[in-house]
C-alpha cells in the first residue's frame, strides 16, 4: 500500500485555466451570435452548441486534475460540493416560492441568470473548506 | 486523532515541505495532520509509519 506522489499541478492548472477561458469566450461568442435575429436556423444551432465540446474538455481536465491532487485537496473539493449543492437548492427553492408569491419577472431571475450563481457557490464552498484545514 | 508527527519530523530536522515531498502530498496536508484538523487515510498513515520506521500506533492515538 503506497501513496502516489502528487503530480506537478502547475502545468495541469494552466491547461485547465486555458480551456476554461476558451470555453467562456466561446460562450460569449455564442451569445453575441444569437443576438442576430436574421441568422439561419442551422447557424443558430451551431452557435448554441459551440461551447458544449469546450465545456466537456474543461470537465474532463478538471476531473483529471482533481485525481492528481492529494487526499486533503480531494476532501476540500468534496466539502465545497457539500456546501454548493444545498446552496443551489436553496436559491432555486426560494426563487420558486417567490415566483409563486409575488411573480418574479422572468428577465430578472431566469435560468440565464441563476446558473452563474452555481460556480459562485462552489467557490464559496472552496473558501469555507480551505479555511477549515488551513 | 492525536499524533506525534510534528515531533518525529522535528527530530529529523525536516520541514513540512520536506515531509510532504517524501510522502507525496502537499505541505497543506502535512500541516492539517500536524494541527489535528485532518486525519490521514490508512494508506497515508502506513506511508508515515514506514517513513518513520515505527508502528502506526506509535504515531497516532485516538483522541
Amino acid at each position: 500500500m503506497t501513496t502516489s506522489p502528487a503530480a506537478p499541478r502547475s502545468t495541469g492548472d494552466r491547461t485547465l485555466f486555458a480551456i476554461g477561458v476558451t470555453w467562456f469566450l466561446a460562450f460569449a461568442v455564442a451569445r453575441l451570435v444569437l443576438e442576430q435575429p436574421d441568422l439561419a436556423r442551422s447557424l443558430r444551432l451551431a452557435a448554441a452548441l459551440l461551447p458544449v465540446p469546450l465545456f466537456a474538455a474543461f470537465l474532463f481536465r478538471f476531473v483529471r486534475s482533481l485525481r492528481d491532487t492529494d487526499e486533503l485537496e480531494r476532501r476540500i473539493h468534496l466539502e465545497a460540493l457539500a456546501v454548493a449543492f444545498p446552496l443551489a437548492i436553496l436559491l432555486l427553492q426560494t426563487l420558486g416560492l417567490l415566483e409563486r408569491a409575488v411573480g418574479l419577472k422572468y428577465e430578472d431571475w431566469s435560468y440565464g441568470h441563476v446558473w452563474a450563481y452555481l460556480p459562485l457557490f462552489y467557490l464559496i464552498g472552496l473558501v469555507v473548506a480551505r479555511r477549515r484545514y488551513a | 486523532m492525536r499524533n506525534r508527527l510534528r515531533v518525529l519530523r522535528a527530530e529529523r530536522g525536516w520541514s513540512q515541505a520536506d515531509l510532504a515531498d517524501r510522502l507525496g502530498v502537499s505541505r497543506q496536508t502535512v500541516n492539517a495532520i500536524e494541527t489535528e484538523k485532518y486525519d490521514p487515510s490508512l494508506p497515508l498513515a502506513f506511508a508515515m509509519a514506514r517513513l518513520f520506521d515505527r508502528p502506526i500506533e506509535a504515531i497516532f492515538e485516538p483522541a
